[in-house]
């Protein structure tokens, strides 16, 4: 499972981040923030093709030595990253691909709650609870 | 008569999601507008009342149901064809008190809260507090004063909503009721 989720903001500011263990927060933290360069490198690269293949998962954005990176795009130019172990090789990119999904559902329903301002952080504790049941659960 | 006939069977459907978030963004501006949690209340209620006064036509114009011989038959309406006919839900009757004066409606899943989590600093809201109103103004209409208020909320964590009904008079006064 992920040891981190984040969800950027249209205009790449974070809107949610959660890491576990929390000691690791700041690396956690740097990750995600790299890993904006290579979701917008990504978006460009794709560009019509994308936009035709309605394809919003973006795979692999790049592994490092401990973890992998991965990333998701909405229609509304949302990202949502996550980061798991790469020591967790049971994860298949399938699995990947419906959390994030999950994720996806979870955020548009945070949306539709009349008192969420769209741009301020997510403090919502459904998505609190889905988002712990994607993370690493620490001993 | 046929007119009759065709309004019995008019479709008015709408997209639950714009019922639910329109509905949100009612409560979200009244709490703009008003400076504590009683005031929205109260307001809610009050819209409640307009709404029911007039949806009661519209309710014994489609449904077909004669008049109620006591509150026991009234509360089965409410339940079974009141809620089933507007909201697409039938709350269970309960909790009827000795003297048959009083019960509770629970409801399962409430339309109006589908995406709601409410906020730390609106801890005395009653978010559906419009649906006893409505709930006020149109047995008022078919002359029963009676008080409809929230005691459980699954907003507030409890594990179901529910609202208890009380019966007060029956109204002998034959003036139109006004607006309040």
């Amino acid at each position: 499972m992920a040891v981190c989720i984040a969800v950027i903001a249209k205009e790449n500011y974070p809107l949610y981040i959660r890491s576990t263990p929390t000691e690791n927060e700041l690396k956690f933290h740097y990750m995600v923030h790299t890993s904006l360069d290579v979701v917008d490198e990504k978006i460009s690269a794709m560009g019509k093709a994308l936009v035709d293949q309605r394809e919003l998962y973006l795979g692999l954005l790049y592994p490092t030595e401990d973890y992998k990176v991965y990333g998701y795009v909405t229609n509304s130019k949302v990202k949502f990253v996550m980061v798991v172990d790469s020591s967790n090789t049971a994860l298949r990119d399938n699995e990947i691909r419906s959390m994030f999904r999950k994720l996806h559902n979870s955020y548009t329903d945070v949306m539709c709650n009349p008192f969420y301002n769209p741009g301020d952080r997510i403090q919502s504790r459904a998505f609190d609870t889905m988002v712990t049941s994607m993370m690493v659960q620490v001993c | 008569m046929s007119r009759q006939a065709n309004r019995g069977t008019e479709s008015k459907k709408m997209s639950s999601e714009l019922f639910t978030l329109t509905y949100g963004a009612l409560v979200t501006q009244l709490c703009k507008d008003y400076e504590n949690d009683e005031d929205v209340n109260k307001q809610l209620d009050r819209m409640g009342y307009n709404i029911g006064v007039r949806l009661i036509e519209d309710f014994l114009a489609r449904s077909n149901v004669g008049r109620c011989h006591d509150f026991r038959e009234t509360a089965d309406v409410i339940a079974k064809v009141a809620f089933k006919m507007y909201l697409g839900i039938t709350p269970s009757i309960t909790n009827w008190s000795p003297a048959g004066d009083e019960f509770s409606l629970i409801l399962e899943n409430n339309p109006l809260v589908d995406f709601v989590e409410l906020p730390d600093n609106h801890s005395a809201l009653i978010y559906s507090n419009l649906l006893c109103g409505v709930l006020r103004g149109a047995l008022e209409m078919v002359q029963m004063a009676v008080e409809a208020k929230f005691v459980q909320d699954t907003l507030k964590g409890d594990g179901v909503t529910e609202i208890r009904m009380r019966f007060i008079r029956r109204i002998e006064d034959n003036l139109p009721a006004g607006e309040e």
